[in-house]
């Protein structure tokens, strides 16, 4: 037995038998060619160029239609690459010049382009290697006359075992997607490269980044996967081998336990109800919200449909999509206003020739929207237009004055006219909130609850303006802190404001889907969680066995202390 | 018609490969001929490869340089894809 250690990037553990399905640099062959057989390998080498791009068109067609997912710009990026001439040409150049085979030009033009790849040093833009990497191998591989990627390549099925491959591409893993694996490991891929995004989106456990320890693994070695702890156990003796089936074991029984909880109630031991809503980003996310059986969503997050492409989304396309989640759930949707834009005032950084280094303070969100109205109309639209078709309300960020409030309601009010006279189908009394993250709303929380109809605080940026740390920081995000009395203040503050106004107050930040944080946020009042759907049925959990009436004194002891072990004694006493 | 433009690269990845994409496909569009000048290196922005070569990272200024019939617009929507950081929101 021995193990391997690298960056885990899937949760939970994974038992299986190994497969190794690539080694690098292995089986190319290279030999000399004659020149009668100059242009018959040249033309080998285009239909192999060919047949790649095929490939992965292909696999782009079986991604869903909406292409606002990593994987679908991951692959054209991918295309443009194997389409590039300075890829193909150069191949070609060599294969005239020094008499050589398609592979071993393709080869040595590869590696010349990964040395000037490699004297970036920056860590985004060097990852760009292992991009080329993954076109290389598939021209490669369809030059050994191979007919599709990596993976199918090896005929066969993978159920239940762990793919053990010198690198993944996205093509690679929505291949390996249908093949129901049971983890995969690679050497190559950090926390950010496009192998860890892959290995996020197939919820699976995966270790990247492995660097070369892959090689000490033969097809048929049993592993353990530890993707929490990223490690890896080859051929671990019975005691390691028990210990992990127990732990899987238990895992699946958690998982299993938190199953039954779907139907149950979300309600205190002291028969308080909560409100357990989600958070979900692409339209499809809907479904899992529906299957955790969430009160509703609590934050429809749409920058992400701005994202990845090259024009924004227009009114129709925003209405479409919008009217697709609402036709899919009768529970409440609340849609959140565009929040993009922290890199967008660049204008002012631009014309002093400095790079703006604290966007999270800078003209974005509602202030990018009532800047630039030509963004913020079509959806404010199609929003309207979309809420005829489900119960929709519209939750606007990065609210910090009360007369950003008076030009919204202006604005809304513009917009409906205009629909009115246009004789378009919406909804004009839609319910309109505010997203509580910059602190001066908190604080004056009584002046702007009674100009909206909810509140939704919004902690992850609570807490870092409240703080003044940059969470993107590293050497400061150990500040980071959640339980600072200022931030359970601020929250209290709102929550109370809410409760006087007599309108809803949620919250929709990390805090609200972190188990360990359930308790201190019902004793501050919280009656409204918003979370990624997965939290769903852990918090719930928590809620069920929580007393409110026992929590809320101990809490109240954290609102007035700083001393970090008091801290944790009070909350080790709150969740125990 | 020649029109040259100073352009800073803002967002924090630089100039990657999805960045890269949607800047070739963009400028494949045009007729004009449109190249990236950064110190003594210069890529044709309409090969992947030599946009990625040049190696742009967040604070790289380039020079813009587009020729052609189309010259303007090119440079206009160009600079345009740069200041909305490809999209990216980062």
């Amino acid at each position: 037995m021995f193990t391997l250690h690298g960056n885990g990037v899937g949760a939970g553990i994974a038992i299986g038998i190994a497969r190794i399905i690539h080694r690098p640099g292995q089986e190319i062959p290279q030999y000399k060619i004659s020149q009668k057989q100059v242009s018959h390998e040249i033309s080998r080498l285009d239909q192999a160029f060919a047949s790649a791009g095929a490939a992965l068109n292909a696999i782009k067609g079986q991604l869903p239609a909406e292409g606002i997912g990593e994987a679908h710009a991951i692959l054209d990026a991918h295309l443009l690459i194997l389409q590039d001439p300075v890829l193909s040409q150069g191949s070609r150049e060599l294969i005239d010049g020094q008499q050589i085979n398609a592979e071993a030009a393709l080869q040595q033009h590869a590696e010349k382009l990964h040395r000037t790849f490699n004297k970036i040093d920056d860590p985004y833009l060097s990852s760009k290697s292992a991009d080329l990497a993954q076109v290389i191998d598939r021209i490669q591989g369809e030059l050994v006359n191979d007919q599709v990627g990596l993976v199918a390549r090896h005929e066969g099925n993978y159920e239940g075992e762990v793919i053990v491959a010198n690198d993944l591409s996205p093509a690679d893993a929505i291949e390996l997607k249908r093949h129901r694996i049971s983890a995969f490991i690679t050497n190559l891929g950090g926390p950010v490269s496009h192998t860890a995004i892959v290995a996020n989106s197939m919820k699976i456990p995966a270790i990247v980044g492995l660097h070369g320890g892959v090689r000490y693994l033969r097809t048929g070695d049993l592993l353990v996967i530890d993707g929490m702890r990223g490690v890896v156990l080859v051929n671990p003796d019975e005691v390691a081998l028990e210990a992990y089936r127990r732990r899987q074991l238990k895992i699946l029984r958690r998982t299993q336990e938190l199953n039954l909880l779907v139907n149950a109630g979300a309600l205190t031991l002291d028969g308080v109800e909560v409100l357990l809503n989600t958070n979900i980003e692409l339209p499809e996310d809907i479904q899992e919200s529906e299957s955790q059986n969430a009160a509703g969503v609590g934050c429809y997050r749409t920058e992400f449909m701005y994202m990845n492409r090259e024009h924004f989304p227009d009114e129709e396309e925003q209405y479409g999509i919008y009217a697709r989640v609402l036709k899919q759930t009768s529970s409440p949707v609340i849609i959140r206003t565009l929040d993009l834009g922290s890199d967008k005032q660049v204008d002012g950084g631009r014309a002093s020739g400095a790079i703006v280094t604290n966007p999270a303070m800078g003209r974005r969100a509602i202030r990018l929207c009532l800047h630039d109205l030509g963004l913020f109309k079509p959806q404010l639209r199609a929003i309207y237009r979309a809420a005829v078709h489900g119960n929709v309300k519209m939750m606007i960020p990065m609210i910090s004055r009360v007369d950003e409030l008076d030009r919204l309601f202006f604005l809304l009010e513009e917009v409906k006219q205009e629909l009115q006279y246009q004789s378009f189908d919406f909804d004009p009394d839609l319910q309109v909130g505010g997203v509580v993250e910059v602190p001066a709303v908190a604080i004056a929380a009584d002046l702007f609850a009674p100009r909206l109809d909810f509140l939704s605080i919004g902690t992850n940026d609570l807490i870092q303006y409240t703080l003044a740390i940059d969470r993107v920081d590293d050497e400061v995000n150990y500040l980071y802190d959640p339980l600072h009395p200022s931030v359970l203040r601020l929250i209290k503050m709102t929550i109370d404001a809410g409760n006087a106004a007599n309108i809803p107050v949620s919250m929709c930040g990390e805090m609200a889907g972190d188990v360990g944080f359930t308790r201190v946020l019902l004793g501050l009042g919280l009656r409204d969680f918003s979370m990624d759907p997965a939290a769903v049925l852990p918090v719930k959990q928590q809620i069920r066995l929580t007393d409110i009436s026992r929590v809320r004194p101990l809490v109240d002891m954290l609102l007035k202390t700083t001393d970090p072990e008091q801290v944790q004694s009070i909350l080790q006493r709150i969740n125990h | 018609m020649r029109v040259e433009k100073q352009i800073k690269i803002t967002n924090k990845l630089g100039l990657h490969a999805r960045a890269a994409a949607s800047l070739v496909k963009m400028c494949t569009g045009f007729k004009s001929s449109i190249r990236l000048h950064k110190d003594e290196k210069c890529a044709d922005s309409k090969s992947i490869m030599g946009v990625l070569m040049l190696a742009a990272t967040q604070g790289t200024e380039l020079t813009l340089i587009a020729e052609g019939e189309d010259a303007q617009s090119a440079a206009e929507q160009v600079e345009k894809l740069f200041e909305d950081c490809f999209g990216e929101g980062e």
